[in-house]
């Protein structure tokens, strides 16, 4: 069972959490041709190495974050700590 | 062989006033407390316990404990129980399992005369046709699975499964694991100690030598006086993420068995070395036993293994089994040393003679051949946690390499050193270990935001500064020069491995898998490193160019009782449950909920909402409390239509579309007062919809101001429906004008309900009637619901299920989102694109919602069967007259009371969308019927005058 | 042979598997020859398959058969097998959800049948039936939307009720004790479980015979390509040159990517982006028992299947972990959870052994749907994204993906699948089972 560092709750069993995915920016609605929005809704890098994704916590304190996770070793790099800011998710 | 009981030994585990009764395959026998199932079957003389899987040989002991492939047996409803390590229990029913028709006659050991045709993977070449034999083939082939019996009465056991944070866990108890338990504890550390055996003290507990038993005696005062949380007959099963680790305890006072959760902060695994069988003709043969097999019976059960040995030894285990069979007065007919090149050839003999051929073909006569030809050691948890263990062909074993930094090992697993050596290792790894697991609570603690501040800092990551263990060199004995069993419980020889490899499955993974050796019960246990090294013998290759296979979790087996532990599946009713059971209701399922489905006719509760006044339980309704001055463009966002301007008061219907313009959900939303307003959600999509809503504010409009609260279970919902409902609402409300003027169709008021203040309640109108969707504190939701039965008697009033209400709504053509709706179903199919505001600057889905106009897309409609009285199942597919192409479903479909007719809603390819459009139906049956589409959804009052009445 | 009368060009017979071979060599004494050859790396091959799964042999198989190109090499890191082919729980069916997805896996069950005498190899193909079971009006609701189109696409399926369930599998608890009784199920005759590891020994064999050479142990670190609209050529407008190995450069005008969970790694080096991403699918076996479980059961919404193997084992899968990952380590909490639904399904199980555990990789696309046939650089070809499905879909995805490689089109069988679905929006409506289920 992974421990994910919630920035809030502290290392929380990885069932106390939604996984959100890869980390992305959302293209402008009204300007974004369909290939860029069909690429923000679907294609994804899919790494086999460090990936920024989004959980939230959501048997804790219902707080989306971003973070960065090796996708091999299930390691997590330069986790935030508390009252660390840059938790939105984006 | 002929095992028998001798005199009381000083290290036997017995207790020989306490004799136990129990049945072998329907006979009477018995045994002491203290005794293994095997120990006492072997003290009365049995010497055969299974059968083999494929050849159907018969076994014996072979190691007398928990990885004996052979002394696998049914006791009662527990099938595969191993004899070797189960206690003995008064009254137990022993069964031997895979032999038929009795242990010692079994017919399918004809197989044995077959082998050279049943070669490992024989069933691939063969069976191929005619291919209508093969079901039959299979039956047969299927009579050969191993294995007990499955008793489907068996009860299902529920057992709560504990969960503990320990600073150290310690797999394995013999003197290091034991040493490093202390050494822990002393440092300050949380300690828990597993023992797989069921008492401490590893090999030490079968040795006879006095200093042995001294340290043994000396270890055990420790641990009763440390704070170390002692678990025998326990064992860590698997290393997780994080040392997440699963711990069985098969001895829990009321647990059939127990899981164990432990997140430990380090892991020492110091599991011990398992003795390796050697490969030679005949090995398999009851008699032909291991050197601890041999102490074993001796040491712990008093038990003489046999009457004239012949001794394999290559280290000082197999010495050591000789001194303990003299002891009991075994006649050693001679000792082959291994370490000096000497062999065993194979086995001869008939019944119970086990005479063994050494190399120069000469034969000694024996019904004992004790074998002591090395160790594999057990990496299981290291390989868990990643480590990739490595062949050290001077010590003949593989030793770990790098495992991570809070898992240690020590012991045997470690290396090799006497006793002192051994303990001191151990203790060094205790000190070692709680330093570490002391850093990792450091950092734990100093990150969790409403933890206790921690003092200091984090303490520093101990380097790793102990003398490591030596490594006895050991000769490399896997197999002589005739081939033998390598997977007892599979029945695969070294010449079937030998034979694979040359066919082409020479890698350990493709050889075991093509001969399904170490896939058996003790999983690799006893067999792996000589399954390798048969391959590496036929590739010509060493032992670590080969390499080993990957030890996968569990490194015990588990039952599924103890990993099930008891299902934590809440039931969700609301708090006006209570009456709809005291009122003959029929209940469905809906997610976690139970909702009154209907109270004996549906129809008729159809008919009273039309006619009077009905009361449904929609307390599942999500609802979300939403404060703050961007509340609206928050609606605005997530909805597909306007919320601007939506005034104090007001209510206004919305759907939701994912990003991908697929439809998600929808619902009513009100405005209560300036900056406050109350959504509501479909049931099912509650938990959904709230997280949606989060993780937009929170990741795309973090800036806005707005607080989110979920409360659907704060409010019980009731909607009182049908024409006598405001006559009905007017006899319990107070502090609300309800009249059509005042209280107009889509607004909302704050009332006092039957007393019960901080009421809201919207005029909506799923059902098609006026009503009044009411919201009482939960608390008080019966008071209110009771209260509305009482005054309303002389009104009709009666409730009505959700049946009634999808009747209902089906009649009015309100579709739902999830069943009319699929996961592919974009905004305009539902119908409702006219709802869809392109103009809005940005919400969720927009452009997808804007290119799906340009496209062509199946559409939400109302249909009508030809015939009044059929009704389509839902699912029916609607085709091209009678062809198989399918141009849409049906789905939702009733029998209407109010109109006395079927009626529907479908989706339909875009081109048979308009109203008037006939439709060929096809029922599960296979009968196409016909059908039209309508020119809207609204199968009954299109105009909507009821509600608004 | 009729093998070779039917295009491939044979280039060596192989002794032929049977029951008169088995005993005529065990009477000899006689070993068998290697089932697929030890080759060395050629520099240049009209197509090179990367991974040797049940996938890439497929498709090379059928490379050779149907369309006589036998100068193909299929490459695996590993060992033939390795990944998902010997990881699954080696279930097939075609009671699928959409006539796109029972057209496809109905051809697939078709050539399973078919596959011992065409290999000659046993994969002990067992079509012992397979429940679907339904706990809801909403999960019941669409598997009579699954019998339905099924039975248009001339597929044995139909919804049963809790005594036919009982009768066709006597272990279920039918009652309504559980805490999510079951109401009802889609039962399919035709499906079952195959032999996983025959399947790919099977088509490598075969394909051998037929010139195709498998390497082992040989890792595709880089594609090679030329004028694409990326670094060094690659990406949409280019075309493929060859493939980097650790064992040497490859040139070929043709590469299939038939990696599953690692399809992502291996299309980047080519500049396509996949809408993939990659997830632990766990599994898990017990001891053996005697044989109690007649059928394949499956329960979408208590997230486990199951059947019980000829060796008397159960095999378990779930649905795949929830956060993507490379890792194929097992976890607990699948474990709890599978035992936890196994027992409420059949309580009398409670006593029964897990004696290992697995996971494999999955390649989850976003309407759990493959991603199939060409991409915008040329020569450069797919047959991914199969998910917790890949297994079941390997005949006809070999018999397809060599058709649109050989001859430069995408086959009707195949079009709905194709990678530009998602540039159009037009997803595949395979994840409207899932959507509605709950």
């Amino acid at each position: 069972m992974l421990l994910v560092p919630c920035p809030n709750c502290g290392p929380r069993n990885s069932t106390d959490l939604r996984y959100g995915g890869e980390s992305h920016a959302r293209p402008d609605p009204n300007t974004a041709s369909p290939a860029e929005w069909r690429a923000y809704l679907y294609l994804r890098d899919n790494p086999a190495g460090w990936l920024r994704e989004n959980w939230y916590c959501a048997s804790g304190c219902r707080r989306w974050f971003s973070i960065e996770r090796n996708t091999a070793t299930n390691e997590f790099r330069d986790p935030p700590l508390p009252g660390d800011k840059r938790g939105g998710a984006a | 062989m002929t095992m028998s009981r001798q005199g009381v030994q000083p290290t036997e585990v017995i207790d020989r006033a306490a004799k136990l009764r129990f049945r072998w395959n329907g006979k009477r026998f018995s045994g002491f407390e203290g005794d293994t199932i095997a120990s006492a079957l072997a003290a009365s003389g049995e010497q055969i316990f299974s059968r083999s899987m494929k050849y159907h040989r018969p076994r014996g002991i072979l190691t007398a404990d928990y990885w004996d492939p052979n002394l696998m047996v049914q006791v009662g409803d527990d099938p595969n129980v191993r004899a070797g390590h189960r206690l003995l229990e008064s009254g137990m029913d022993v069964r031997s399992q895979n032999a038929w028709p009795s242990l010692n006659r079994d017919i399918k050991a004809v197989n044995g005369l077959l082998g050279r045709f049943l070669t490992a993977g024989f069933y691939y070449k063969t069976f191929m046709r005619p291919q209508w034999l093969w079901p039959t083939y299979e039956r047969v082939l299927a009579t050969f699975a191993p294995g007990g019996k499955i008793d489907l009465d068996t009860p299902h056991a529920y057992h709560d499964k504990r969960y503990t944070h320990p600073d150290v866990v310690v797999a394995g108890a013999g003197p290091a694991g034991i040493e490093a338990a202390l050494a822990a504890s002393s440092a300050g550390a949380s300690v828990m100690l597993v023992s797989h055996e069921h008492s401490v003290g590893g090999h030490l507990r079968y040795s006879s030598a006095a200093a042995d038993q001294a340290a043994l005696a000396e270890l055990r005062t420790a641990l009763d006086a440390s704070d170390v949380e002692v678990l025998t007959d326990s064992t860590v099963t698997g290393r997780y993420e994080d040392n997440w680790l699963g711990i069985v305890q098969r001895n829990h006072p009321v647990a059939v068995e127990r899981l164990i959760k432990a997140r430990a902060k380090t892991l020492v695994a110091a599991p011990g070395l398992i003795e390796r069988p050697y490969v030679f003709e005949g090995n398999d043969r009851p008699g032909v036993i291991t050197s601890g097999a041999a102490r074993r019976l001796v040491n712990l059960w008093g038990v003489k293994p046999g009457e004239r040995a012949v001794v394999f030894s290559a280290n000082a285990e197999g010495d050591a089994a000789v001194a303990d069979l003299e002891r009991v007065g075994t006649e050693i007919a001679a000792v082959i040393d291994g370490r000096t090149g000497g062999s065993i050839s194979s086995t001869r003999g008939s019944s119970r003679a086990v005479d063994a051929v050494v190399a120069d073909g000469a034969s000694i006569g024996a019904d004992l051949l004790v074998v002591a030809a090395g160790w594999t050691a057990p990496t299981s948890l290291l390989n868990m946690a990643g480590d990739r263990p490595v062949y050290d062909p001077a010590a003949a074993r593989f030793f770990p390499s790098d495992p991570p930094s809070n898992v240690l090992a020590t012991g045997g697993l470690a290396g090799d050193a006497d006793l002192d050596g051994l303990r001191q290792h151990g203790a060094a790894t205790g000190r070692l270990a709680a330093s570490r697991a002391a850093a990792v609570r450091h950092r734990l603690q100093a990150r969790t935001a409403r933890a206790l501040p921690v003092d200091g800092d984090e303490p520093a990551w101990a380097p790793d500064e102990r003398a490591p263990l030596g490594r006895d060199p050991h000769p490399e004995l896997y197999r002589a020069d005739t081939h033998g069993m390598v997977d007892m419980s599979e029945d695969i020889s070294s010449k079937d491995l030998v034979a694979a490899a040359h066919e082409g499955y020479d890698s350990v993974e493709l050889a075991k898998r093509y001969t399904t050796a170490t896939m058996g019960p003790s999983q690799g246990k006893l067999e792996t490193v000589n399954t390798v090294a048969a391959i590496a013998e036929a590739r010509g290759e060493t032992i670590s160019e080969v390499g080993t296979t990957v030890w996968r979790p569990p490194y015990a087996p588990v039952t599924l009782g103890a990993l099930a532990g008891r299902m934590f599946e809440p039931v969700r009713v609301s708090s006006i449950h209570p009456w709809h059971e005291a009122n003959n209701v029929s209940v469905i399922q809906a997610g976690q909920w139970l909702r009154p489905d209907h109270y004996g006719d549906p129809a008729a509760e159809v008919r009273n909402v039309r006619r009077n006044v009905g009361l449904i339980d929609v307390t599942p309704l999500g609802k979300l409390d939403l404060r703050g001055p961007d509340v609206p463009k928050l609606l605005s966002l997530l909805y597909v239509n306007k919320w601007m301007k939506l005034g104090v008061g007001r209510v206004r219907y919305g759907m939701m579309c994912a990003e991908d313009g697929v439809v998600l959900d929808d619902g009513v939303t009100g405005r209560l007062g300036e900056d406050h307003y109350m959504m509501s959600t479909t049931s099912s999509g509650a938990g959904g919809v709230w997280e949606w809503v989060e993780n937009w504010l929170q990741t795309e409009r973090p800036d806005w101001q707005v607080h989110v609260t979920p409360v659907t279970t704060a409010y019980a919902s009731i909607n009182v429906a049908g024409p006598k409902s405001r006559e009905l609402m007017s006899r319990v409300c107070a502090g609300v004008d309800l009249d059509a003027e005042a209280f107009p169709y889509m607004t909302v008021r704050q009332a006092t309900v039957a007393g019960v203040a901080g009421c809201f309640m919207w005029r909506i109108g799923f059902t098609g009637e006026l009503s009044f969707e009411l919201h009482a504190p939960a608390g008080h939701g019966l008071r209110v619901w009771e209260a509305l039965m009482d005054s309303g008697s002389d009104l009709g009033v009666a409730p009505f299920g959700l049946e009634a209400q999808r009747i209902m709504r089906l009649e009015k053509g309100h579709f739902i989102v999830g069943q009319d709706t699929d996961g592919l179903t974009l905004g305009p199919s539902t119908g409702t694109g006219s709802l869809i505001k392109l103009d809005k600057d940005d919400f969720a889905g927009k452009p997808e919602l804007a290119w799906a106009a340009d496209r062509s897309l199946p559409l939400v409609v109302a249909i009508q069967p030809d015939d009044p009285d059929v009704v389509p199942e839902e699912a029916a597919q609607i085709v091209r007259g009678d062809t198989n192409e399918i141009l849409g479903r049906i789905t939702s479909s009733r029998y209407s009371p109010t109109l006395n007719r079927s009626i529907c809603l479908g989706q339909v390819e875009p081109d048979l969308a308009a109203g008037g459009t006939k439709v060929t139906v096809l029922l599960e049956s296979g009968e196409r019927i016909g059908a039209t589409v309508i020119d809207h959804h609204a199968h009954f009052d299109p105009a909507g005058e009821r509600l608004r009445g | 042979m009729a093998m070779a009368a039917i295009g491939g060009r044979l280039r060596r017979r192989p002794p032929k598997y049977s029951a008169a071979a088995l005993a005529w060599k065990g009477l000899r004494g006689e070993s068998w020859p290697r089932v697929w050859r030890d080759c060395d790396l050629k520099s240049s091959y009209d197509a090179v398959v990367i991974g040797g799964g049940v996938h890439g042999l497929a498709t090379a198989y059928y490379l050779a058969r149907n369309h006589g190109m036998t100068n193909v090499a299929v490459l695996d890191k590993a060992y033939l097998g390795s990944g998902g082919s010997g990881r699954n729980t080696a279930i097939v069916r075609s009671n699928y959800l959409t006539p796109e997805g029972v057209a496809f896996y109905d051809r697939s069950v078709h050539l399973y049948e078919q596959m011992a005498v065409e290999l000659n190899i046993n994969v002990m193909f067992s079509q012992r039936g397979h429940l679907t079971l339904a706990h809801s009006d909403a999960s019941l609701r669409t598997m009579h939307w699954r019998a339905e189109v099924n039975k248009l696409g001339g597929v044995n399926s139909s919804v049963i009720g809790p005594d036919e369930i009982k009768q066709e599998c006597p272990s279920l608890d039918t009652s309504d004790h559980p805490r999510y009784p079951i109401q009802g199920a889609l039962y399919h005759p035709p499906g079952g479980v195959v032999r996983h590891d025959a399947v790919v020994w099977g088509y490598a064999r075969a394909a051998d015979h037929m010139g195709v050479e498998m390497h082992q142990k040989t890792e595709v670190t880089d594609i090679l390509c030329e004028g694409g609209d990326g670094p060094d050529g690659k990406g949409a407008g280019g075309r493929v040159t060859g493939v980097r190995t650790n064992r040497g450069d490859i040139s070929t005008p043709i590469v299939i990517n038939c990696t599953a969970g690692w399809a992502s790694l291996i299309s980047t080096m080519a500049g396509v982006r996949l809408p993939i991403t990659t997830h632990p699918l766990q599994a898990a076996v017990t001891e053996p028992v005697k044989m109690f479980l007649p059928t394949v059961v499956v329960s979408g919404s208590l997230h486990v299947y199951v059947s019980q193997t000829d060796r008397g084992e159960l095999v378990f899968g779930a649905s795949v972990d929830p956060y993507a990952n490379y890792s194929v380590r097992g976890s607990l909490e699948f474990t709890e959870g599978l035992a936890g639904h196994v027992l409420e399904l059949m309580p009398g199980v409670s006593r029964m052994r897990i004696l290992r555990q697995w996971s494999g990789l999955c390649d989850m696309t976003p309407d759990y749907s493959p991603v199939m046939g060409f991409t915008p650089v040329d020569g450069f070809l797919v047959d991914v994204g199969w998910g917790t499905y890949g297994f079941k879909a390997a005949p006809v995805s070999g018999e397809q993906m060599a058709e649109a490689a050989a001859t430069g089109r995408t086959p009707k069988l195949i079009e709905a699948f194709a990678l530009s679905r998602f540039d159009n929006g037009e997803l595949v409506g395979e994840k409207g089972a899932a959507s509605v289920g709950h």
